[in-house]
Formats: C-alpha cells, sequence, structure tokens
C-alpha cells in the first residue's frame, strides 16, 4: 500500500517537475502570414516584423522570439486554427479582419485590458477609435491594431474629364454621385461600347455612409430594417436602374470605361506608385476620394484591421504584452509599416506625421486630390463592422433577403423586417 | 464469506478495467481527433462548431492516467488499511472520491462512472455506519451533478459527439458502440457488485442475530445456575446449623430435662441423689454451652482463627499501618491476652472498627491504641489527631454495633472529640470486665 503509494505520488511529482523546469532560454513564437492581407504586391513582408523582433530582443537580453515563415495569407487562417486545435498555437499571433470574431468567441485571445491599465500600460488615445474598437468583444479588449485600411472610392480622371465632369470634391454626397453617373448613362449609345457610372458600389458600403451598419456592437441584433438602411438600398437600386439592362463587369473598370468604383486604401498605395502604376489601371489616369455621404451620414468609410492578440494560454503574458506594444505602439516599427506596407497605421501619431506622409505621397502622382489631410479624416470617421463569428453567415442572409426583396418587387420594408426577424433569430440561437 | 469477498474483488477489478478502458477511449479520441481534422485543414470549421478553444490534444490522456494510478493504488491497497486507525481510513476515503472527482473532470465529464466504482468500492470497505451514509450521499451527489448536461454548463467542454463526428459514419458507430457496451457493463457490474454485497450482509445480519440469541439463552442458563447454586451452599449452611443445633443443643437440653424430671421425682425420696442429678444437670449444661461456643467458633473472624490473640491483633495493627498512610502507636498494659472467644472478637472489632473510622472519617495521621487493666476492668482506648465528629452528628453503625456488642458482655462505651486543649481528634474508650476462666457468661 505504502510502496504503491510512494510510486504514484513520485510519478506525479517527476511528470509536474518535467513540465515546470525552467527552459535556459524562453523562447516567444509569433505566429504570422506572409505577404500582404491586402492582396497586394510587398517584397519585404517580413521586414517590419524582423526589425521590429531584434529591437525586442535587444531590449529583452535572453529572451528570442520566433516565427514560422512562408505561411500564405489565405491559408493562414486554418494555419492558425490547426494550431490552436493542437494546443501549439503562437503566444503573440496576427488576427486577420474575418478571424477576431471567432477567436474572441473562442476564447483564444487573451484579455489585455489589465495590461493596457497597468503599469506597462498604454493610452488608448494614441489609436484612431475605429481601429482600437475593431479589437473590443463584449466591452474587452482582446488585441490591439496593428494595420487598417479604409475603403475609398476610385476615380478614373480621364473618364470624366471625357465627358466634361469636374473631378467632385472630398466631402462629396450620394446626390452628386448619382448626378455623375446619370449623366454618363445619358451620353450612352445603345452599343456594345459603352461606359458606365460605377462598379462595385453596394448597398453595404452605402449604409456605413448613410450613418448606419448592419449589426449592433454585440453581434446579437441586426439593423436590417432601419430607414437608413432601406435609403441605402433604395439608392443603390436607383444608381443600378441607370444602367438597366447592362451587367458591368471589373473588366470594364481595368479597361477604363467605368468612372467610379470602391476599393481598400491599400490598393491605392500599392498602384499609385511608378512602378506597379504601370502595371495596373494603365490607360487611364486615376484618383481616390472618399465615400460619398449620404443624407443621414458622413463620407464615412468601412474600416478593415489586421490585429494582434496574445494566446490565452501563453505562459509568458508579459514578455508577450511587452512583444505587442512593440509591434503596435511603437512608433518606429509604425511609422516603418506605414512606409513599406499599403496599410494605414492605427496610431494616430504615424498617420498624420507630416514627414512620414509627404514620403509617401512624393511617390503618388502630384495633381491628386487625395492628400495628408483626407487621411487622417477618413480615419476618424471610420467605423468598424463589428466582428462575430456567425457574422459571416447573417451577412449572407441579409444579402439574400435584400436581393430577393429587389428582384421580387415587394414591399421593401416588409421584406426587411421579416427578414430582420428571422436573421435576429438565428444571432441569438447562435450566441 | 470468504468466497463472496473473492468474487466482490474480482468484480470490482473488472470495474477497474473498464473504467481504465474508457478512460483511454476518451483520451485517444481527445488526443488524435484534434491532429485529424488539422491535418484535414478542417481546423477553422471545428473551432467554429465547436465555440471554444479544446485543451491540448493529450492533456487528458496525461491528467487522466496520472490520477488513475494513485486512484487504482488506493482502490486496491485499502484491503490493508488498519481497522482501528478511524483518522487515517476517513482521509483515504476522502482521497478516494476526490481523485475519483479529479479524474471526472479531467475526463471533461465525458464519463461518469468512476463516481460508482468508488461507491462500490466505499460501501464494501467502510464499515463505519455514518461513514457509509456520508459516502454514499456524497457520491450520489457528485454522480447526478456530473451528468454531462449539467456540469458542462458550469465547465464548457467540447462533446465527443463534435469530436466522433469527423470520423466516418461506420468509425463512429463502431466507437459509440464500444463506448455504450462498456458503460452499460460497467453499470451492470455496479449493480450485481451491491446486490451481491447487501445479499452477503442480510446473511451476516441474520447469523450474527442467531448468534445474539443463543447467547443471551447462554446467559440466562448460566445466571439461573448461579442462583441455584447460592440457594443450595444457603441450604447447605442451613443444615449444618440445624444439625450443629440438634446435635449440641438438642442433646444437651434432651440430657438437662431428663435429669431436671429424675431430681424432681427424688427430691423427696431421696434428696441426695436429686442433688447428684442436678450436679449432673450443671454438668451437661456447661458442656453444652462450650459446644455451642465451639460451634460459634467456626463462624469467627479469620485472624482470631487460628491464632494466638495478642499475635492477631499485633498482625491487625501491623497490616493497617502498611495498608494506610496512618501511624499507629500500639500499647498493651493488660498483661496477658487471654479472655473466652466471645470476648476476644468484641475486643478485636472495637480496634479494628476504630481504626478504621479514624482514618476514614477522620482522616488521622497518628493513633495511639491503649489496652489497660485495673483490677478486674479492661479499657481500650483509641485516640486520633483527626478532624474528629462534626457536631450534632448521630452514631453510626459500627459505633451502635460496638456498643451492643459491648453490652451484651456487660462492658460499656465511651466516645467523643478530644478536648480542645489536646488538640484536635477522637477519642474512644471501651470498658469490660473479662470473665475468669472457668466463669461462663451467662
Amino acid at each position: 500500500m505504502a510502496a504503491l503509494l510512494g510510486i504514484s505520488v513520485a510519478a506525479v511529482a517527476g511528470m509536474v517537475a518535467a513540465l515546470c523546469w525552467p527552459r535556459d532560454q524562453t523562447v516567444l513564437r509569433v505566429g504570422v502570414f506572409s505577404g500582404s492581407y491586402w492582396g497586394t504586391p510587398n517584397g519585404s513582408s517580413y521586414q517590419v516584423l524582423d526589425d521590429a523582433i531584434s529591437r525586442f530582443e535587444a531590449a529583452h537580453p535572453g529572451i528570442t522570439v520566433e516565427y514560422e515563415s512562408g505561411i500564405p495569407v489565405d491559408e493562414y487562417s486554418e494555419w492558425l486554427a490547426g494550431k490552436l486545435l493542437t494546443g501549439e498555437e503562437p503566444d503573440v499571433f496576427f488576427i486577420l479582419p474575418d478571424d477576431f470574431g471567432l477567436l474572441a468567441e473562442t476564447g483564444a485571445l487573451a484579455p489585455l485590458d489589465w495590461m493596457m491599465n497597468g503599469e506597462k500600460g498604454l493610452d488608448r488615445g494614441i489609436y484612431y477609435d475605429a481601429c482600437l474598437q475593431a479589437g473590443m468583444y463584449e466591452g474587452t479588449q482582446l488585441a490591439l491594431p496593428y494595420e487598417s485600411a479604409a475603403m475609398v472610392m476610385f476615380v478614373n480622371r480621364t473618364l470624366l474629364e471625357a465627358y466634361d465632369i469636374p473631378m467632385p470634391e472630398n466631402d462629396w454626397t450620394w446626390q452628386d454621385l448619382y448626378d455623375i453617373c446619370r449623366t454618363i448613362a445619358a451620353a450612352q449609345p445603345d452599343s456594345v461600347q459603352r461606359d458606365y457610372g460605377v462598379y462595385g458600389y453596394t448597398w453595404q458600403n452605402a449604409l456605413y455612409s448613410n450613418g448606419s451598419t448592419l449589426f449592433s456592437e454585440d453581434g446579437k441584433q441586426c439593423t436590417l430594417a432601419d430607414s437608413r438602411v432601406a435609403t441605402a438600398i433604395q439608392f443603390v437600386q436607383e444608381l443600378d436602374s441607370l444602367d438597366a439592362g447592362y451587367t458591368v463587369t471589373a473588366q470594364d473598370f481595368d479597361t477604363g470605361h467605368v468612372a467610379f468604383r470602391p476599393f481598400l486604401f491599400s490598393e491605392y498605395r500599392a498602384y499609385q506608385p511608378y512602378p506597379w502604376r504601370v502595371k495596373k489601371y494603365s490607360s487611364f489616369v486615376w484618383d481616390c476620394l472618399r465615400m460619398p455621404a449620404g443624407p443621414e451620414g458622413g463620407n464615412t468609410s468601412e474600416l478593415h484591421t489586421v490585429q494582434v492578440g496574445i494566446s490565452a494560454r501563453t505562459t509568458h503574458a508579459e514578455l508577450a504584452w511587452d512583444l505587442l506594444c512593440t509591434l503596435c505602439a511603437d512608433e518606429t516599427t509604425q511609422g516603418q509599416l506605414f512606409l513599406q506596407s499599403q496599410g494605414i497605421s492605427p496610431l494616430r501619431a504615424v498617420t498624420e506625421n507630416i514627414d512620414l506622409l509627404d514620403r509617401i505621397f512624393a511617390e503618388t502622382q502630384g495633381t491628386s486630390t487625395f492628400n495628408s489631410a483626407a487621411i487622417g479624416e477618413i480615419m476618424r470617421t471610420a467605423v468598424t463592422v463589428p466582428q462575430f463569428a456567425a457574422r459571416e453567415q447573417a451577412t449572407a442572409m441579409a444579402e439574400t433577403a435584400v436581393n430577393s426583396a429587389l428582384a421580387d418587387n415587394q414591399s421593401l420594408t416588409t421584406s426587411l423586417a421579416t427578414a430582420q426577424r428571422q436573421i435576429n433569430l438565428y444571432l441569438q440561437n447562435t450566441g | 464469506m470468504m468466497e463472496q469477498d473473492k468474487i466482490l474483488r474480482t468484480l470490482r477489478g473488472l470495474m477497474l478495467a473498464i473504467n481504465l478502458a474508457l478512460m483511454l477511449y476518451y483520451s485517444l479520441i481527445r488526443g488524435l481527433t484534434p491532429l485529424r481534422v488539422a491535418a484535414g485543414f478542417e481546423a477553422r470549421d471545428f473551432l467554429a462548431a465547436a465555440g471554444q478553444i479544446p485543451a491540448p490534444p493529450w492533456q487528458m490522456a496525461i491528467l487522466s492516467l496520472g490520477l488513475f494510478v494513485p486512484l487504482a493504488a488506493l482502490i486496491l491497497g485499502k484491503d490493508y488499511l488498519p481497522s482501528d486507525r478511524p483518522a487515517l481510513r476517513a482521509t483515504v476515503f476522502s482521497a478516494e472520491i476526490l481523485l475519483a472527482a479529479a479524474e471526472v473532470v479531467s475526463l471533461d465529464f465525458y464519463y461518469r462512472g468512476f463516481f460508482l466504482m468508488v461507491l462500490a468500492d466505499l460501501v464494501y470497505t467502510a464499515q463505519e455506519k455514518y461513514g457509509r451514509v456520508c459516502t454514499i450521499a456524497v457520491l450520489t451527489l457528485l454522480y447526478a451533478l456530473a451528468d454531462y448536461s449539467i456540469a458542462s454548463v458550469l465547465f464548457p467542454s467540447i462533446p465527443v459527439r463534435q469530436y466522433l463526428s469527423y470520423y466516418t459514419d461506420a468509425f463512429h458507430s463502431w466507437f459509440s458502440g464500444v463506448e455504450s457496451l462498456l458503460t452499460s457493463l460497467h453499470v451492470l457490474l455496479f449493480v450485481v457488485f451491491l446486490v451481491l454485497l447487501f445479499l452477503g450482509q442480510k446473511a451476516e445480519n441474520t447469523r450474527v442475530q442467531q448468534l445474539n440469541a443463543q447467547l443471551q439463552e447462554s446467559y440466562r442458563q448460566l445466571q439461573d445456575y448461579a442462583d441455584k447454586t447460592e440457594h443450595m451452599a444457603e441450604l447447605r449452611e442451613r443444615n449444618r446449623l440445624a444439625r450443629e443445633i440438634h446435635d449440641t443443643l438438642g442433646h444437651t437440653l434432651t440430657g438437662i430435662i431428663m435429669t431436671t424430671d429424675a431430681s424432681l421425682v427424688l427430691m423427696d425420696a431421696a434428696p441426695d441423689q436429686a442433688k447428684k442429678q442436678l450436679e449432673l444437670a450443671n454438668r451437661t449444661a456447661r458442656d453444652g454451652l462450650n459446644d455451642v461456643r465451639r460451634s460459634i467458633n467456626a463462624l469467627r473472624p479469620d485472624a482470631l482463627e487460628h491464632s494466638d490473640f495478642a499475635e492477631a491483633l499485633e498482625n491487625t495493627i501491623e497490616k493497617f499501618c502498611l495498608t494506610t498512610s496512618a501511624k499507629v502507636t500500639y500499647t498493651q498494659n493488660a498483661g496477658k491476652l487471654d479472655f473466652a472467644p466471645d470476648e476476644e472478637e468484641a475486643i478485636y472489632r472495637v480496634i479494628q472498627e476504630s481504626l478504621t473510622n479514624a482514618v476514614r472519617h477522620g482522616q488521622a495521621r497518628n493513633i495511639e491504641v491503649c489496652l489497660d487493666r485495673a483490677g478486674d476492668q479492661l479499657t481500650i482506648t483509641v485516640r486520633d489527631d483527626g478532624m474528629g465528629m462534626p457536631a450534632g452528628k448521630k452514631e453510626g453503625f459500627g459505633l451502635r454495633h460496638m456498643r451492643e456488642r459491648l453490652e451484651l458482655l456487660h462492658g460499656s462505651l465511651q466516645y467523643g472529640n478530644r478536648p480542645a486543649d489536646q488538640g484536635s481528634g477522637f477519642e474512644l474508650t471501651a470498658r469490660l470486665q473479662p470473665r475468669q476462666k472457668g466463669e461462663e457468661n451467662i
């Protein structure tokens, strides 16, 4: 009896000792994807990270930071999920915008509030609200923003000039957009080779600039039946009806036959500088504008943010926090990132740094109406789409409902109210 | 009984084996499935469906196996637990329950049969009445609460069916089939174990009751024998006394009646003859008296039975000094102590009783015993330095018997607290006139 007990106690003690034995060197692992999230060419995707790691290691002797390189962006979600499933997730990892809801809901992310408010804390004011908002889940900060990109409107200036239309200002409205599109549509001959007003502008792009979002912040309520949403849908329907009978394609835009197309700001930065400009959209001069303002909203853009979080199961929480700050709150890192990548820094101090902006815009065409002041304004007014695991499915349901309502010519208000009830039911059941 | 023990232990061993098998089954499902899911690029779907991050794959295997080893050691080693160490036993039982609970938690509440196994084991081992009731209550409650649908509210975990859903239907059915088979078999073994245990216990109870009844009967018979024996001793003693009276008094009185009858007849005709007859009667009476004394001697105190009276007195006082802490000073100024047996007995009893009183009631440290003779009168003085007699206290049995005994011998008894100028204490004086040898106490 005593011998058996002794053996089992020794076995358990051995296991505990093996697990807790101090390693010679602390290794902090980082999960990161290669290339740019924005789908734009990026020659030196690990440069910023490597430099940040060198600075972190210099400031923390005895600590090594490692990462697995070569994971493409489109495989990163699955790679991270696999690591979480097998319990091998990195201490600190990058979070793609579409993954945040799932990671937050499954409890994979360590809450950061106690660190943020602690001794080595952060002032929340250094970030743009919408960027920080992207890492909030049920009132808790779970991730810090690394890089953002806002939706902007690409303008084919060559086309506008051809129709003698002046370039709109950055504070333009839906009405301005509609007027331009109508002017272009009215001038079209009924032939195959025609020009169009807008491509890819959806009711979802419109609703943010009409002061609304599709879901409540906690992801429990859908606001599809809101009058501002209905207005946005009707506006996009009116725009589409201008080109009735014709289908506009991306090809039409690329070949210079469409005046407007919404894009992420990162596209603008990727293709505006010299070498790339030749590669894409070379047949016309283009520029970008803020999104047009709806009757009840402003020139608001939807914001996409890549974030960095700490694993809820990390054994080096403090070190991970230091590394997180080096990546997301350090102006050197963020400045370097702003220069090299195509996103916008979530740090106010970096994004509104005149020197940096001058260096960035020096590479672009001198005639651009889009200047450094506009970027700050976009970031300050941008909104982050609420992130939650069921968002993808709920958004698809809303899109289906809107499409069928438009196709069947039913009363929009009634259809939206019915769809909202169904989506709310779904959200409550999955939440 | 031994055979039943063997069966119960075998059943317990089987339950342990089934629990081990199920534990390994869940650990393997839990350990292998995530690796399979991750390798099949379905990890994101899995997480979305699970709504939570599972613990590392082999954590369940390590924890549950790590807990199983001490649990099995406790269960199998408990037979060697000493039955006279209640604290140790309670500790071991509690440890076993805690280990079972930890085991169920480590298995994410997929399986709670460990509580049944420990319940069976403890009901079998714990003979303490309250211990057993507590054990049953605690384990039943734990078993009820450990139901997956209840426990997963407090301890959210990914249901085992989600892991199983990543296998083909055929594998899925096989796995579930083996799992339910083992679980049901375990429950069946548990029921059989308890039924056998309680049947065995009922037989044991009946046997104990029978034995108890037999014991009661024997006790009653023994009591009867004791009563009878006492009664017979009494009868024997009575017979002896009757015989004694018959042999001594009867014989003597008969002789006296006959001689006095004869002397009455001869009184007038031959006064000399009558006188002779009366003398004869007188002698017969004296002889009779001696016989009676001899008979009474048989009932005298042991000390006086076989020894010289003076020596007996000294022995008694010496023994008294040895057995109590009091110091007795014995002064004998009465010359040769040669008395009739009833007188000896009276003197002996007076001294014995006084010494006892002095120590018992007076807590005396020093006692003086004095025998004096002035002419025909013998004086016995017993004086102590104890607390004396409380004022107003009535004469006790001891003193009253002493007085009666002395009065029978025409003696007297005086006692009281010593005068204040002589210090505290009690003083007793007995006086009697011993008969001359040959002079009978009539």
